[in-house]
């Protein structure tokens, strides 16, 4: 289970990008993660997969204060979360293969087991030719599905998506998330950050809406998807 | 059994392990070998001169333990100058009384070639013995070189041979002793010295690396690597550059230790000793790019440790 608790983040001696965060998302849940620019998503998803501490507030994780953890107790809960980037961050002088194998190594899984696991899921991401390639030599939907590939390789508990399909035509856009919601099935929790309506509504899972810093309450969710909608 | 859970063989191997970071890739490699490898030179040399110097101080220390030499001069404390059968005839007498005496357990009279090979580097090998006033030198050991059995000794033999001395070694030995410890206290000063430069050198290029590819070790602990996983990773890469550059660096000195035995031996310089390395005094030498290594692995690891305890 995911839990914040009035968390806020400020960078430096900015303003608060968040303020008052307070949600929970339980084992085995699919949320979507929506809002208008510059409302805070990457912000939520940093502290999520625990790449900053909350400036103040509580987040329990995997049932562990993180808050309390120290830098080396970070890296087995880290160990539990994929992550998509929205920049992809792939490690450029790694092949595709050596990309999306690196969660598995950093936890120490026989090489064979690498091997196996690797290739499947990239011969099923349709980069089964690519596997040698290095990520420049590839294309932007490529890319993304090396990175789609990299978080879910080791089957994570909770998954974290920072547009995921955003470089991905329909087809290949509609198989990673039917990919998603068969490691749902399996158990993950999923988090995806979007601003892809159709995508929101094709896949009809719960929403958690952020603007300005703050999630917004069920009666604002309306106004704020209809804000994202370009209604007003 | 695969991702999707099938059990599958997928015919390629991948034996081949990879640095999850470019670090075989970077420019300042090259720099940081030769680099090492100088210091290894160097450090070569240093503990060579260390191990030269230990040995003549312990050639000079074990020839002259409970030595002493009688020197019966061949001039007299008047100037007049005594010919080599008188000379001869009080270094025999004198000889006869030492064999006598109980402190003492062995005599030799060293012959005039024997004195002359020892004046030979002062005055050099074309001398002319018979047209040098020798002095009478007994070379004896006793059963103890105290102080006051040496004066006992001298004051029995100046009663019949007034001008003899009796020489313990003792002062000039303990001057040399003490430079040649000096000599090896900077010897290991500046092996020591050599050692910290490496590191400090090898810190500064983990630390620039580090620096280089911040994003990707921040990547790396965003999918769970632990700083130990991060660390091992600077710690292979500075280990085999130190090694390759300090393998270099002692071929290269040891070569230098060739040419130098090769051109001291040509020098015949007598009063130093030959210079040559015994098996362990060279497996020692032969360690050094170990040593190397093990510097940098446990540099790299503190300096990993040290920078990453500042991220998140």
């Amino acid at each position: 289970m995911i839990r914040f608790e009035h968390v806020g983040l400020r960078y430096g001696i900015g303003p608060e990008v968040l303020s008052d965060i307070s949600f929970t998302l339980e084992p085995g849940s699919f949320h979507f993660l929506s809002g208008p620019s510059g409302a805070g998503k990457t912000s939520l998803m940093r502290l999520m997969y625990l790449g900053r501490r909350p400036t103040r507030g509580l987040i329990t994780m995997f049932d562990q204060n993180v808050n309390a953890l120290k830098r080396e107790q970070l890296s087995s809960i880290r160990q539990r979360i994929g992550v998509v980037f929205q920049d992809f961050r792939l490690l450029p002088h790694l092949s595709a293969f050596d990309n999306v194998a690196l969660p598995l190594r950093i936890q120490g899984k026989p090489e064979k087991e690498i091997r196996n696991n690797v290739h499947e899921l990239l011969e099923w991401a349709g980069l089964g030719e690519h596997m040698d390639s290095l990520p420049d030599t590839m294309s932007g939907g490529q890319q993304q599905r090396i990175a789609i590939a990299r978080a879910v390789i080791t089957r994570p508990r909770l998954l974290l998506a920072d547009e995921p399909t955003g470089n991905l035509d329909d087809d290949i856009g509609l198989r990673l998330m039917n990919l998603f919601d068969q490691l749902n099935r399996m158990g993950t929790t999923i988090l995806i950050a979007t601003h892809n309506q159709q995508l929101m509504d094709k896949f009809n899972h719960e929403r958690l809406i952020l603007d300005n810093g703050h999630i917004q309450t069920e009666e604002s969710k309306n106004w704020i998807r209809r804000k994202i909608e370009g209604v007003f | 059994m695969g991702f999707f859970g099938e059990d599958k063989t997928l015919g390629i191997t991948r034996q081949k392990r990879r640095y999850d970071l470019p670090l075989n890739r970077s420019a300042g490699a090259n720099f940081l070998t030769l680099l090492i490898a100088l210091m290894t030179f160097l450090a070569l040399l240093a503990l060579s001169a260390s191990f030269a110097l230990s040995a003549m101080t312990e050639r000079w220390s074990a020839g002259l333990e409970n030595r002493v030499t009688i020197e019966i001069p061949a001039e007299t404390k008047n100037g007049t100058l005594l010919s080599r059968e008188e000379v001869h005839a009080l270094t025999n007498r004198v000889n006869s009384f030492l064999e006598n005496h109980p402190t003492v357990k062995t005599t030799h009279i060293l012959t005039d070639n024997e004195i002359g090979e020892l004046v030979k580097p002062w005055l050099g090998e074309d001398m002319l013995l018979d047209k040098i006033p020798l002095p009478g030198l007994i070379s004896m050991e006793i059963q103890d070189k105290e102080e006051t059995t040496l004066d006992a000794l001298q004051r029995k033999i100046q009663g019949f041979a007034p001008h003899a001395r009796i020489d313990s070694h003792e002062t000039w030995l303990k001057d040399l002793l003490r430079f040649t410890g000096a000599l090896q206290f900077a010897s290991a000063l500046l092996t020591i010295v050599i050692g910290l430069i490496t590191a400090t050198a090898i810190a500064g290029a983990v630390r620039a690396r580090l620096a280089v590819h911040h994003e990707e070790v921040q990547l790396l602990h965003l999918m769970g690597a632990s700083d130990n996983y991060i660390s091992r990773q600077f710690q292979r890469h500075s280990r085999i550059l130190a090694f390759e550059g300090s393998v270099i660096g002692a071929a290269a000195g040891m070569l230098a230790l060739l040419a130098i035995g090769w051109s001291a031996g040509e020098m015949e310089i007598n009063l130093l000793p030959n210079f040559h390395l015994s098996h362990i005094q060279i497996a020692t030498l032969a360690l050094l790019p170990f040593i190397a290594a093990l510097i940098a692995t446990f540099t790299a690891r503190k300096t990993v440790f040290h920078t990453l305890a500042r991220m998140p």
